[in-house]
């Protein structure tokens, strides 16, 4: 009498359909794991770099809105300044009012700023720090230069368009919150983008945080001693031509040089043809 | 004794003389001459025999010589022209497979191989930036002689030109945040 049976499934129907069912999931599921390990995916852009990002761009928004006016101001009474001929004229009791008026409205840009750029400086330096952290791990430590070089190719070399690709660097010409904007829109949609363009975004946000960063540093700097020089200047109604160059850097930053935007000029149309791989192509 | 201290620097330049006259000899090499065909696969025919024949020494030369060629005929068949032939030079021992590999990317491969490394960007990329750029910036332009003269490949070029400039801005990015650390 032999009672063992060498296969338990096989004798119930029912159960051998259940347990080849869940070999099948199982075969699967390691299949999934392994085609899931052989893609190259990199963490680049966690969810506080989002918000950091849309943080700094309603920060810089607001900095923008209150300044705008101040700004134009300044534009008039400087203009109305010149139109007087009051430059070689500073004795004048009139330009010297002029001035003072100018000095005053300077002052209220400078403090307006000071308010604002800590907020700034605070969610700039959260980006930063955070994309620092995600570059130095998986660009920096996980990879080398050939496996960098194959993330930034992509898969299809030859199929690759290159409007798909984000632009690089040269925002200079860009309002500061439509650039902050501009990033939030490409992070928050990054899920759809490829290895390659992550990298080279993450890199061009990066490396515009930390200029942003080392820029308000100095300007917070220069702020508190514009103020202190400005404060003075007021009981003599003098205009300094540090003051025309700072409201410009100013202006620069919120609100773009129109002159400084680059231009990038596409490649010439090459014949599209069936690209020949040779054995010896790595 | 005086005649002959004389004599002495004249016998000296007479060496010279003919220790140059032989090595200008030796540089123009009577038996391994370039190709004189402008077409591509007569060249390489004269090139493969020239090879077999004890003139392995001068690949590099013959390489430079089939591209200056290609360059009077672009098309995009060259690119398997040129890896057949090297995989030949494989096949016969001249090249090692990897020098086949570099001979090809170089030249015809949007990837460049100065990129080439086994440890991770930040020990090893970041403190050699400079020349790493400067290399791939000298592979550029045998990639521009290869894909864009040889291959009339324009979009591999321009790929290639457009990941150097992306190898440039994310080595800067990540080189920044690796040097960040310490």
């Amino acid at each position: 009498m032999n009672n063992k049976r060498p296969l338990a499934i096989a004798s119930d129907p029912a159960r051998r359909q259940a347990t080849l069912g869940l070999l099948l999931a199982g075969t699967l599921l390691i299949f999934a794991q392994s085609v899931l390990a052989n893609t190259p995916t990199i963490r680049l852009f966690p969810t506080t770099v989002v918000e950091d990002l849309k943080q700094t761009g309603n920060v810089a928004r607001d900095m923008e809105t209150g300044l705008q006016e101040i700004i134009g101001r300044l534009d008039q009474q400087q203009q109305l300044y010149v139109e007087s001929k009051c430059d070689g004229a500073e004795n004048d009791a009139g330009c010297q009012r002029l001035a003072r008026q100018i000095g005053a409205t300077y002052l209220e840009m400078l403090t307006i700023m000071e308010e604002r750029l800590p907020d700034m400086e605070h969610t700039v330096n959260n980006t930063r720090i955070s994309l620092e952290r995600g570059l130095r791990n998986e660009l920096g430590k996980k990879m080398t230069p050939w496996q960098l070089q194959e993330t930034l190719v992509g898969k299809t070399v030859a199929s690759a368009p290159a409007q798909s690709s984000p632009t690089l660097r040269g925002r200079s010409g860009m309002r500061l919150s439509e650039r902050f904007k501009q990033y939030y829109q490409l992070v928050a949609t990054s899920g759809s983008q490829s290895d390659q363009s992550l990298a080279v975004l993450a890199s061009d946000i990066y490396l515009d945080m930390e200029e942003t960063s080392v820029l308000i540093e100095r300007t917070r700097q220069e702020i508190a001693r514009a103020t202190l020089m400005e404060q003075l200047n007021q009981s003599f109604g003098i205009i300094t031509p540090e003051m025309m160059e700072v409201v410009g850097g100013v202006k620069t930053i919120l609100f773009g040089d129109e002159d400084a935007r680059a231009l990038v000029a596409g490649p010439p149309p090459g014949s599209v043809e069936q690209a020949y791989r040779s054995p010896l192509e790595q | 004794m005086n005649t002959q201290n004389l004599m002495s620097p004249f016998k000296i330049l007479g060496i010279l003389a003919g220790l140059m006259t032989i090595a200008a000899c030796a540089s123009t090499e009577p038996g391994c001459p370039s190709p004189q065909s402008r077409n591509l696969d007569s060249a390489i025919g004269f090139v493969k025999t020239s090879l077999n024949t004890g003139c392995e020494a001068h690949f590099d030369r013959f390489y430079d010589d089939l591209l200056t060629i290609a360059e009077g005929d672009p098309k995009p068949e060259n690119k398997r022209i040129f890896s057949e032939f090297l995989l030949w030079s494989g096949d016969q021992g001249l090249l090692s497979t990897r020098q086949a590999q570099e001979y090809y990317n170089r030249f015809f491969n949007v990837k460049f191989m100065s990129m080439k490394g086994d440890y991770n960007n930040c020990s090893h990329t970041c403190p050699n930036k400079q020349r790493v750029l400067f290399d791939m910036e000298r592979e550029l332009s045998d990639k521009e002689r290869g894909l864009l003269k040889v291959s009339e490949d324009r979009d591999g070029y321009y790929r290639a030109d457009r990941l150097y400039q992306e190898v440039e801005l994310v080595l800067e990015a990540t080189c920044t945040a690796c040097a960040a650390s310490r």
